[in-house]
This record gives structure tokens, sequence and C-alpha cells, in this order.
């Protein structure tokens, strides 16, 4: 992404010079808020997307000791130029290895992975995510999406799961339609009974979801693995973001407003991540 | 098994059996072997089986266009080019192909027991989702598991308890498919196979096959190859057919030599969203040519320039991707 030298002076920064509300996107507020999710030195396994840019903005600015796993192969790449998915071949440019699938999940089914940046197209308030099918789901399916992917993968056995996704009522739900990632109560099968994660995960229980970024707020999940709003975007309140869930969404333990993105931080997005317009358009 | 047999694309294919199984090279939209998915839907065949890690534009295409009967997978879409497999959608939707839902790991796994000829892997991932749910075992549920198909397991999964050190995981049954079709940047004439750039789930699904063509943008000397066998990543023993076909993963990407053409995708999912747009699709770019190097021609040497990787960074950096 850069030398050494750019991520050192750009980290030393002192005193935050944050843009005011309105001179940004709230894709954004967003992207720089899931960056702000990677501590230095993390272990990040990230998908397409979003995710892409957070990860490359954490490394820039204040995580430039993160390193970055795509699920196609690549372990700590250091692209020059946005990747438009993880197979691309940005992704294994000055990468440590470019490998394939059995070598990085292998890793991560190993633990060697802190943190997972991913998306979804549902949720519900345990953090189950659905990628597969709206509606009813079956030989016939109402409506069929991607399906999982990796995300089911990486999110079951990453210590900490990042989702990013867009707020609406419809997306943000009391039970998904197809559980497609687990979150952290999750079905036990042969009966399909909701038990915590850490009963049918046993020896690989790491972790699970621990936030969730919306264009609205910063989720995050209690001790019952349940989903309560941490803090709300500018020209939104708690009430607004609880109207666009249709869960019962528990706002009591909310600390104020998302940290706004600053000057640097839009400055290393557009002109240096995605200058194209690929993901930020 | 002897030393792999060089034949055109037509040929190949044409080996090629209605309801066969079928798994491929490459990830999503990179490296996929467009031209045989291209010709075997020129072949017109039926019922094809295809069990692959993800699938991309080139099954899309194939489900789209009625050859195949069942899709197991976990993933299907044209990534920043189009976001879901709109065609295995409708045929979905409309009760015209069967989806058997895995993970990424899951799938893989199969492949690694496979290629290792064991009957099963065992794994921790994606426990505790919808895809090991029993009302989604789709072929269970259509009595397919009944072991008259050799090529479909009894069971899709099982729940196991691990014997050594206590713990419970799952054990996921092999795939050996009949045919893996793997677009490659290069390969010996005796066909050493050298693989650039990420190398997806390729070693996997050539090994677990049973039979294995290999497109490549070049055939080289066998002592070429050999000169560095640690760029290599399988031996021509596994090899039965070779096809050397340039640009043949076209509009996907193939690292190195070309960029994925995202207009070309972007065209195909936005006009193929209905059964007559995709009919109208396969008649102007596969009934419509002759053979792949009528579609090149068609697609324009212009064009081609302008995807053509640069040798120092392994991709192209004359595309326009996105909106600035």
């Amino acid at each position: 992404m850069a030398t050494t030298a750019t991520m050192t002076t750009t980290a030393a920064t002192t005193t935050p010079n944050y843009v005011k509300v309105g001179a940004f996107k709230s894709i954004d507020l967003m992207t720089v808020a899931a960056a702000r999710e990677v501590s230095d030195g993390d272990i990040v396994f990230a998908g397409t997307g979003l995710p892409m840019v957070a990860i490359m903005l954490a490394q820039l600015n204040k995580s430039p000791n993160a390193v970055c796993i795509y699920e196609a192969g690549s372990v700590d790449g250091r692209p020059i130029s946005l990747p438009t998915s993880v197979g691309d071949a940005r992704c294994s440019f000055k990468a440590a290895i470019a490998s394939g699938l059995a070598d990085v999940f292998g890793q991560l089914q190993r633990g060697v992975v802190d943190l997972a940046f991913l998306g979804g197209a549902e949720v519900d308030k345990y953090g189950n995510v659905n990628t597969t099918g709206m509606g009813k789901y079956g030989l016939v399916p109402d409506k069929r999406l991607t399906g999982g992917g990796g995300n089911s993968d990486i999110n079951g056995l990453a210590r900490k799961t990042v989702f990013i996704m867009p707020q609406e009522k419809r997306r943000f739900k009391e039970r998904v339609d197809f559980i497609t990632s687990p979150g952290w109560r999750i079905p036990k099968w042969p009966t399909g009974e909701m038990v915590p994660k850490q009963e049918v995960y046993n020896k690989a229980f790491r972790g699970g979801p621990t936030a969730v970024i919306s264009n609205m707020g910063v989720f995050r999940f209690d001790e019952n693995g349940e989903m309560y709003l941490d803090t709300y975007h500018p020209e939104a309140t708690p009430e607004m973001v609880k109207a666009h869930c249709s869960f019962d969404l528990n706002i009591s333990r909310v600390s104020g407003e998302t940290e706004l993105p600053t000057y640097e931080e839009l400055d290393l997005l557009y002109n240096t991540i995605d200058p194209e317009g690929i993901f930020l358009p | 098994m002897g030393k792999p047999q060089k034949l055109g694309l037509k040929d190949a294919i044409g080996l090629i059996n209605d309801g066969d199984m079928l798994t491929f090279s490459g990830f999503t939209i990179w490296r996929r072997p467009m031209a045989a998915i291209y010709e075997l839907i020129r072949q017109k065949k039926k019922d094809l089986h295809l069990v692959e890690v993800n699938g991309g534009t080139h099954s899309d295409l194939l489900i789209g266009t009625g050859c195949v009967k069942i899709w197991e997978s976990c993933w299907i879409g044209h990534e920043l080019y189009g976001k879901i497999g709109a065609n295995l959608g409708r045929k979905a939707e409309a009760g015209e192909v069967i989806i058997e839902d895995y993970s990424h790991v899951q799938v893989l796994a199969r492949m690694q027991a496979g290629a290792m000829g064991l009957p099963y892997m065992p794994t921790y991932a994606s426990m505790g989702t919808d895809m090991l749910n029993p009302e989604y075992d789709h072929l269970g549920k259509l009595g397919l598991r009944d072991g008259s198909n050799p090529k479909i397991p009894k069971k899709k999964y099982e729940i196991v308890d691990d014997p050594f050190y206590g713990s419970q995981l799952l054990h996921i049954p092999a795939c050996n498919p009949d045919w893996c079709i793997a677009h490659v940047q290069m390969v010996g004439e005796e066909g050493t196979v050298r693989v650039e750039g990420q190398q997806y789930s390729d070693s996997e699904a050539i090994k677990a096959a049973d039979k294995v063509i290999v497109i490549a943008e070049q055939v080289v000397t066998e002592d070429f190859v050999r000169r560095e066998p640690t760029r290599n990543l399988v031996a021509g023993h596994q090899i039965d057919y070779i096809v050397e076909l340039p640009w043949a993963a076209h509009p996907t990407g193939c690292y190195g030599i070309y960029e994925t053409d995202g207009d070309f995708i972007r065209n195909f999912y936005s006009t193929t969203r209905s059964q007559e747009g995709l009919d109208n699709w396969v008649a102007e770019w596969i009934t419509g040519v002759n053979d792949f190097d009528e579609y090149l021609k068609k697609v324009g040497v212009e064009k081609l320039e302008i995807l053509r990787a640069n040798p120092a960074l392994g991709y192209s950096t004359k595309v326009k991707r996105g909106t600035r």
C-alpha cells in the first residue's frame, strides 16, 4: 500500500481534524468506523467490497502492522491498486504468499484469524447473517441471493467479526430467513434447537460477531449475544435507528455519537485507496 | 494414465457426456474456462451436475442455458459487475435446477478428500448454519441419495464425536467429479501445469477429478516448465487432455495475462436477467459464432489490448473499473 515512512507520518497526526457533518457521505463514515475496529497487529480476513477498503485504510492509518488475508489465497499483500474482488490479480501484489483456499482457510481453522470483515443482506438480533435467500427457502426458493461463499466459514472461526451492511427495517430482523453465517445463538443440528454458539463449536469456539456497522449506527452484542446500539451516526437518533429495525433494538446502552471521519482519512480513501471510484463511487 | 493427449476444444468437450459431474478451475470471475463453457452450450449438453467451490459468470451462463440439473456450491455472482447469479436465481425460482448449499470450506473439503482418495474430510467450518438444515438437503429430499448414483454421497454430512481429543465436528463426503476443466497460464507438452498468482482451489479440483482437460494460454516445451519445478502445480500424469487456446478465460481474468472484462460481464448481467435476454445473448455470442476464434474477433483486438496485463504488475492499468 505504501512505504513504512508514509504510514508513520500519518499515524503521528495528533489532534483529529474532523470533517464537518454534511461534507462526507454515509459510506465514508461506515468505512472509517469499520477501519477503527482493527487493532494494530491484527490478522484480518476481509471479504470483497467495503471490507477491503476498510482494512486498507486501517493499514495506512492506525494499524500499519495489521495483516490482511484474502480467501482466494493471498496473504499480506501490499496492493497499490484496489482489488475489485478477492480473486483479483491485485490482491497478491507484493504478497508474502500467493497460495490457495486450502492454505488460508487452513490458517483460519487453525485459529490464526483475529478479525473478519464481512458483508450481508440480512442480520438478526443474535448476529446471524443471511446471504442465501429472501423469503421461503427450499427446493424452489422465493428469492435466491448469492449464497454464503466463505462468509460463514470466516465468521464462524475468527475471534471477532465486523459486518458492514445497509440499515433497513426489512434487513434487521428478529430471525433471518436463512442462517448463512453463524451469530451468537445458532441451530444445533439435527434438531435445530437454538443454542449458544459455544455449544455447537466446542473446541473451535473463538468468538463471534462483535460489531455491525450500518449507515445509521454501530451495533455491538451484550453478554447474552444480543445486539444493542452502541453509537449512532450524525443526523440519526437512537429512536430513528430503533425504528429501522424490525426487532426490539436495545438502545439503553448507547455510548454517544459515532466518531466522525477526519480529513486525513477521507484523503486516504479518495486519493490513495479508491481514486477510481470502485467501492466509493 | 500416460501422457496427455493434445486436442482441439470441440473434440475435448465432445468427450463429456450428458449427466456428467463437472468442476472447474478459478475463483468467481477469475480464470474460468469460458471457451469450454461456450462449447458445452454449443454442443447442447444436458443434465450436467456441477460441484464447485464457488460459482461465477461461467456457471450462471451454463445453468441459464438449461445444461445443468444439479448445482452444488456456495456462491454465485459476478462480483463488482453483477450482484447475483440471476440466471441461477431464475432457474431455481422456477424449480428448474436443484441447488445443494454448502460453504466454501465444505466444498473445498469435498475436493480435498477426493484429491487424497479419502471418503470424507473433517472440518469445523460453518457449523450451526442452515446449510446443514435437514430441510435443505435437497438431494436427500428428492431421493437422490439412495446410492444409485455413485457420485452422490448417501448423506450430505455427518456430525461426529472426535474420538481423539473430545470435540464434535463435521464429516463432509468426498467428491470425485467426472471432469475438471481447468484454465491455466501454462502447460508443458507432457502436461506439467503452471499456475501463476493465487491458485484458488485448482490443485484440489484437478486432483479430485477422474479426467482433466487443461486449457492453457500457452503450451510450452516440457523442458521449459521443468527448469523451475517449484513453480508448477500439478504433474502431467494427472492430466488427460491439453487444449491450447489463448484468451479462453475471457471475459474472466487470468493473472499476469489479462484483466477481467468488467464491461462485458456487466452487459451480460444486465441483458440476461430474463430467459429471452439470455437466449438473445447466446444467439449473439455463442451460437452466432462458429468457434472461439470467431468470438475473439467479435470482442475485438482493441478491447483485448486494453485487457492485456502489465507484466510488472500482473494486471492491466488501462481498464476503467469504477466511476472516476
